[in-house]
């Protein structure tokens, strides 16, 4: 029951995800962060199989920083998002595979471009205007109009938001109640 | 197990003759649930390791390190059959710390869990007692009684409390309570604790 | 590298809209076929001049059999980071990654270090137009104009002296073949002595454009900078 959201706009990403973090029946947790910063300009939500998520992004997150420090400048979005997909892929049909969806959001100083990557756990990547994962991507249109809130049967209380733009990364205070 | 007042609090229940509560090291506890085998085993294994440590870097491992330990070791079985639900509880540099860690890899930080089958009642109890500034002995209290609750009605747990309490120095075994007893006659003469049973019809006496 | 020395003079300008490289063949003969080479592939005899990847053309200096293993190393290794990236490789890194396997052949004992000395000329999107020289040790820098081969001395020297910064590449073109001319020591150039390239950015797309002259193409760019030689139609 986890929710993710992104969106682009003309010169920034938003990305945000629910914080809870449950078993069964139980929710344990509800101020967990699920989007690391990867870089200045690079955001990625992740959920899915508890325990995959937190090592893959690490894993993630740890790579793409020795690619940074190896090559004194950090990937662009494309880029990171292409070797993301690599390794879920690899995973897949290894003995271990991480069975993790993500939301990658960056901001290309390249071009001066936001961009937003939406991939899951088998590996399918696309380059999408706005994206969703979890129940809430069934909502993922709704986003525009802002009736996730109503509409959504699992309410949230509340989500973590962060924006990537040329400024880079940021977390944002949103007023939940609608 | 909850964490308040700057001090830590677990309360865990005691199966027959199996300790439930590990002790790692003086200033380190975890506990049990799932494949008790598998607990008793990578906790003590995570002790060595946390002895290694101080020998080699001359100072204690912290808590969200020694935990991270486990899990990352507990997540390298992913798959083969580890069955571990346990708190690692501590006190380090930063203070009391708490860390959920499971055999699927995950790893939570937090001030309040509860694990094993009969978390959920003991959660009712836990999260309508909770505050942030209890007293020790209130917290005490809050994690025998919440421990009670989970021993009372869950058909798998009971018998024993062991109620352990970790503050700067380390933490301190507080004692160990008999279930059935608590039910009648009360946890006996303990701060915090109320006078009588803690038995809904002990209470209002039809027996 | 004794080889290096002796090998014919490449030589390489950064422009600020693009790079041009030009590379001097030393053997050649009367009776060397050269009926397949004269228009063969995407341009250029294929001797010292290689498109390695979209976005990166190396001239090479040295051993030509060591040169043919590091370039289909490195089209490999191009090949491999698109693969894993999906993007052009970065020219920097590509320097880099050849600087790894020559500096490997340095350190271990029993094999004999590659007798090539390279210079690359690329872009990418995170630099630009970008100079690499590298030599058989292993080392690798980034240059606005360099020189490797034989009369390197005297080429360079001429570079630093005639270099201008900002220059175009129609300017680069002219300077690289001035120098050429000063530098080679036949005095006459024609396209079975030279070869040349350039990368540039394509105007429409923004994407980089090799272009490895073809021999005839070479011969007309001479004619153009008045560097063609006289006998020119009985070659033909």
């Amino acid at each position: 029951m986890e929710v993710s959201f992104a969106l682009t706009g003309k010169d920034y990403v938003i990305i945000a995800a629910d914080q809870n973090a449950a078993r069964s029946i139980i929710k344990m947790k509800g101020d967990e962060d699920k989007i690391k910063a990867l870089g200045s300009h690079l955001l990625m939500a992740y959920s899915g199989e508890p325990g995959d998520t937190i090592q893959f992004a690490e894993y993630v997150e740890r790579n793409l920083r020795l690619q940074q420090m190896r090559n004194n400048h950090p990937l662009r979005p494309q880029a990171a998002a292409s070797w993301v997909r690599r390794s879920i892929a690899d995973s897949l049909r290894s003995r271990n595979s991480y069975s993790v969806n993500i939301l990658l959001g960056g901001y290309d100083m390249a071009e001066n471009t936001p961009k937003l990557y939406w991939m899951d756990y088998l590996g399918t990547q696309s380059d999408v205007p706005y994206a969703a994962h979890g129940y809430g991507s069934y909502f993922a249109l709704s986003l525009l109009d802002r009736e996730v809130q109503k509409r959504l049967v699992i309410s949230f209380p509340s989500f973590r938001v962060k924006v990537v733009d040329a400024e880079g990364v940021r977390e944002v205070d949103v007023d939940m109640s609608v | 197990m909850s964490l308040s007042n700057g001090a830590i609090l677990p309360a865990t229940l005691a199966s027959g003759t199996v300790k439930k509560v590990i002790e790692i090291n003086k200033f380190l506890l975890g506990t049990m649930a799932g494949g008790a085998a598998d607990c008793q085993y990578w906790e003590t294994y995570l002790g060595i390791q946390c002895r290694l440590h101080e020998l080699r870097n001359r100072e204690r491992i912290s808590v969200a390190a020694a935990s991270k330990y486990l899990s990352n070791l507990v997540y390298s079985y992913k798959g083969m059959g580890l069955s571990m639900g346990t708190m690692i509880c501590g006190w380090d540099k930063t203070g009391p710390a708490l860390f959920y860690v499971d055999s699927d890899g995950t790893r939570l930080k937090g001030d309040l869990f509860s694990v094993g089958s009969g978390s959920t009642f003991a959660y009712g109890v836990l999260d309508q007692g909770y505050h942030w500034d209890l007293s020790d002995e209130d917290a005490q209290e809050l994690g025998r009684r919440s421990i009670y609750a989970a021993g009372h009605r869950d058909a798998f747990s009971g018998n024993t409390i062991n109620l352990y309490h970790v503050r700067e120095a380390g933490w301190e075994f507080i004692g160990n309570y008999d279930v059935t007893k608590m039910h009648y006659d009360g946890p006996g003469d303990v701060p915090g604790a109320p006078v009588g049973g803690y038995g809904y019809d002990v209470r209002i006496k039809t027996v | 590298m004794e080889a290096i020395s002796h090998a014919g003079t490449v030589l390489g300008v950064l422009a600020a809209d693009g790079v041009v490289l030009a590379a001097e063949k030393k053997v050649t003969g009367k009776l060397l076929d050269l009926s397949v080479t004269k228009e063969g592939g995407y341009g250029g005899s294929g001797e010292k001049i290689y498109l390695l990847t979209n976005n990166v053309v190396v001239g090479v200096a040295g051993l030509t059999a060591d040169a043919n293993s590091l370039v289909n190393y490195a089209r490999t290794a191009a090949q491999r980071h698109l693969f894993t990236f999906n993007e052009d490789i970065p020219v920097e890194q590509l320097a880099q990654r050849l600087c790894d396997l020559k500096q490997g052949y340095t350190q271990y004992g029993g094999l004999r270090p590659f007798g090539v000395s390279l210079l690359y000329a690329g872009w990418d999107p995170y630099y630009q137009f970008q100079l690499y020289l590298s030599d058989p040790s292993g080392n690798y820098s980034g240059w606005k104009a360099t020189c490797i081969g034989a009369n390197n001395g005297t080429a360079q020297s001429l570079l630093k002296q005639e270099y201008k910064e900002d220059i175009k590449v129609e300017d680069a073109i002219a300077l690289v073949m001035k120098v050429m001319s000063k530098t080679m020591d036949s005095t006459t150039l024609g396209s079975e002595k030279l070869e040349f390239a350039t990368l540039t950015l394509d105007a429409e797309t923004k994407k980089p454009r090799a272009k490895i002259y073809r021999p005839t193409e070479v011969d007309a760019l001479l004619l153009k900078h008045g560097l063609a030689k006289k006998e020119d139609a009985e070659m033909k």
